[in-house]
């Protein structure tokens, strides 16, 4: 069987070697740790979730089966992890849904807005914005654009790791989209 | 035709429709300035969500699971101590059993009690303290197989669970030291 350059790292890191198992946590440290913290929305606790999750891929490592993408079963856990944490804490509210805060958003959008005083702005400042709003859409959108667009799964992939229906999970991120657009539009932020 | 819904625009920009379908959106969004502009918006969009902001993980994560998982690795060193150990305790326990009978090891210490080295005879005198009751307890046991079901236990018994509890001791220290402290948070 050929291994791809994960499953090689994979076989060093459980014939003991430390310095493998160290770069395949530099590897995957940006994506799994941006996915958290955009769905924790708290610095500390993505910290502590994304050590807990190198350290239980570290203790389940020999579990792990060849023929699957490591990428994939690492991802699932991960997603699994946080969100057992955010069931278990749930003080998270979407903030899309209050009207309330749709108000206190748009006065942050006229902060935004560059010194030119016009809300033309550079590509760079809609990228900034388009983030910022993906992290106030409800979670069951925003984790899977989180997939898609921050750790770059396919459908079927995401499929695999949320549980849901490859046709659920494009319809989602399609609805997630439509949100972020409208979104966007009502506070005038698009170029 | 009438305006696109978002959903056809977003299955349009996938390259997911029929090439009909998507010609006859392809006309429309020529004719339509409604539908280019939320068109473009998703252009816009799509590139944004393509190219993440993301934020430097903080390097003290890679650090800490370091330290964490590979100090809980058990290494040949350490299971060859963890049986030195049990060793050791087991001769001392023996050691101490028969010294117990004639009780010189503890006349000794009360003639040295002075000295400096009186810690190891309090630790030592602890030892057969506890070893004195588990054998009072052994003996009460035998005594109560004996009149109950009129047999002898005997000493070959009671030596084996001095050694399961020796090892049973040694591995809970073991325990308390090194996996503890492997487990710390940080
Ligand atoms: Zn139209």
């Amino acid at each position: 069987m050929l291994l791809d350059d994960d499953q090689v790292l994979i076989e060093k890191i459980l014939d003991g070697s430390k310095l493998s198992f160290e770069e395949l946590m530099k590897k995957y440290n940006k994506k799994i740790y941006n996915f958290v913290i955009r769905m924790v929305r708290n610095d500390e606790v993505a910290i502590e979730l994304t050590q807990d999750f190198f350290i239980k891929i570290f203790s389940v490592l020999h579990k792990y089966n060849f023929q699957y993408k490591f990428s994939t079963w690492a991802y699932r856990i991960c997603y699994n992890l946080v969100i057992d944490h955010i069931r278990k804490n749930q003080v998270y509210v979407d903030s899309l849904n209050g009207d309330n805060i749709s108000q206190k958003r748009l006065v942050e959008s006229k902060n935004f807005i560059s010194e030119d005083g016009f809300d033309n702005l550079e590509k760079d400042e809609v990228k900034t914005y388009l983030w910022k709003t993906v992290d106030q859409i409800p979670m069951k959108y925003r984790e899977l654009i989180l997939m898609r667009y921050l750790q770059e799964l396919k459908y079927d992939e995401i499929a695999e790791i949320s549980g849901l229906p490859v046709g659920t999970v494009k319809n989602r991120i399609f609805k997630a989209k439509e949100l972020l657009r409208k979104e966007i539009e009502k506070d005038g932020m698009f170029a | 035709m009438e305006c696109l819904r978002d959903e056809k625009i977003q299955h349009y920009l996938e390259k997911s429709l029929s090439s009909v379908e998507a010609s006859r959106i392809r006309d429309h969004l020529i004719v339509c300035k409604k539908c280019q502009l939320k068109y473009q918006q998703y252009v816009q969009m799509e590139n944004g969500l393509a190219d993440p902001v993301y934020t430097e993980p903080p390097a003290q994560i890679v650090k800490n699971v370091m330290k964490r998982i590979y100090v809980k690795l058990p290494t040949y060193s350490s299971i060859f101590a963890l049986i030195a150990a049990s060793m050791v305790l087991l001769v001392s326990w023996i050691y101490i059993y028969f010294d117990f009978s004639n009780n010189s090891l503890i006349q000794a210490l009360k003639l040295t009690s002075n000295s400096t080295y009186n810690w190891i005879g309090q630790v030592i005198k602890i030892i057969s303290n506890i070893f004195s009751s588990v054998y009072a307890i052994f003996k009460s046991i035998n005594k109560f197989f004996e009149i109950i079901f009129n047999v002898n236990i005997g000493i070959e018994i009671f030596g084996f669970s001095v050694l399961i509890l020796s090892m049973i001791l040694v591995y809970a220290i073991y325990l308390l030291l090194v996996k503890r402290s492997g487990k710390q948070k940080i």
